[in-house]
């Protein structure tokens, strides 16, 4: 029997809730995820800042750097959500309680909510220190919008495959990396148009059906993966 | 009046690697009474709960839960039963009742009643989970377990951890369950509980 829609959203926002109330009272993530962007921010911006880099090899170097921070800051912080209920044997009550697809769909949104605010944080900083102008702002808004959405629903699939694994760290980067491969590759081409006026093309497109095709496979897989 | 519920297995095995803990163990148990599983550690008591609660699919063997509507599927059995068990831990950063409260959420269950049990319980429900002793866990498991009216019960080493008075109250709990659910109990110590229907030993 599958829940009908409010109760299923019900279960989705519990969890989201959840999430951010037990965050809020340890601060894990967000510690983590806050320190790593802000020192590997620090020492891009000292080593590359605006008088390290000529103007042409700026643009095509520092939205690479951009996006392996904010890789490499949620790689440090999100996994956790899922290997935490492992390891704190909170798992074996929330499997036999929560509906699987709500239960990936909260995660996700507790991931996108931390993400979007890291990139609040950490997007206007980057782009003072290293005197970035960006032509196409909304340009640049919508590929952290689509681009942050894909690095949350990545990195939750992945976590929650590699939560009940003994190796978890080793298995994230090893997994992670064709998952969230295209994803970077087209969220940095997009920011590089967006600091140099030109259209999105078919990139933001090509991103979005990206986002729509990890969402569904989350969905189909979730609970395969959560489930015996 | 609910339809009576009944829970049959047949032939479950299951095996961890090269390790069979499960072989071919059959049992059933109708409302109003419990199935008491008893065998020495190691015997495969706690899988075979794991395996009733759909925690564990078995590799051989059939189980059947019938609530009154047809047997019910994997996914739906883990959603009804109630559980109590030494690997069942709650999220230390939040109190006991907003424990309670998000599980009633996901459960679609009544926080009031879980209340009522953990007053019942004797147990502060504004304490962190983190912070409860090992008998207290174990009142919070029962509360947790019995909080959406489950008509099929799961106990492994139900008793264990607490005091004199809590005992009294979880058994009472469970007599009470017993009026229209059934249960089955693995290694209550004491051994001794109420309305035994039948005694499965594991591991002989």
């Amino acid at each position: 029997m599958l829940p009908d829609a409010s109760s299923w959203a019900a279960e989705a926002t519990a969890v989201f809730a959840k999430e951010w109330r037990c965050e809020l009272r340890t601060r894990y993530a967000l510690s983590t995820l806050a320190l790593f962007a802000f020192t590997t921010l620090v020492v891009v911006s000292v080593s590359l800042g605006p008088l390290g880099v000529t103007k042409s090899q700026g643009s095509a170097v520092l939205p690479v750097l951009f996006w392996i921070i904010l890789l490499f800051s949620v790689a440090a912080g999100l996994p956790r959500s899922f290997v935490q209920e492992e390891e704190s044997q909170t798992a074996t009550a929330l499997r036999l309680a929560a509906t699987p697809s709500a239960l990936f769909c909260g995660k996700l949104a507790y991931g996108l909510t931390v993400i979007f605010a890291l990139e609040a944080l950490i997007t206007p900083i980057y782009l003072a220190m290293m005197s970035l102008a960006v032509r196409s702002p909304g340009l640049l808004v919508a590929t952290l919008a689509a681009g942050g959405y894909g690095l949350a629903a990545g990195s939750t699939l992945v976590a929650a495959i590699i939560a009940q694994a003994r190796s978890k760290g080793t298995l994230f980067a090893v997994m992670a990396f064709p998952v969230l491969l295209p994803l970077l590759l087209l969220s940095i081409e997009l920011t590089r148009n967006a600091m140099g006026g030109e259209p999105a093309g078919v990139a933001l497109s090509q991103l979005l059906l990206y986002d729509a095709s990890v969402t569904i496979a989350g969905l189909m897989l979730f609970p395969t993966v959560w489930n015996p | 009046m609910p339809s009576p519920a009944t829970l049959r297995f047949e032939n479950v095995c299951r095996r961890f690697g090269r390790l069979s803990v499960l072989e071919g163990v059959s049992g059933e148990v109708a409302a109003g009474g419990a199935l008491l599983v008893t065998g020495p550690n190691g015997s495969g008591k706690s899988t075979l709960l794991r395996c009733l609660a759909g925690l564990l699919v078995p590799e051989a063997g059939t189980i059947e839960h019938d609530e009154g509507d047809g047997s019910l599927d994997i996914a739906e059995r883990r959603r009804r039963v109630g559980f109590v068990s030494p690997d069942l831990a709650f999220y230390g950063e939040l109190t006991v009742e907003e424990n309670l409260a998000f599980f009633a959420r996901l459960r679609r269950a009544e926080l009031a009643c879980g209340l009522a049990i953990l007053d019942r319980l004797g147990l502060p429900a504004d304490r962190r989970a983190a912070n409860l002793s090992s008998g207290m866990r174990q009142r919070l498991r029962w509360a947790w377990a019995l909080m959406h009216r489950p008509r099929l019960l799961l106990l492994d080493e139900p008793f264990q951890n607490l005091d004199a008075a809590g005992e009294r109250v979880t058994r009472e709990l469970l007599r009470e369950h017993l009026a229209t659910g059934l249960a089955v109990v693995a290694n209550p110590s004491p051994l001794e509980i109420d309305r035994v229907a039948g005694r499965l030993e594991l591991g002989r």
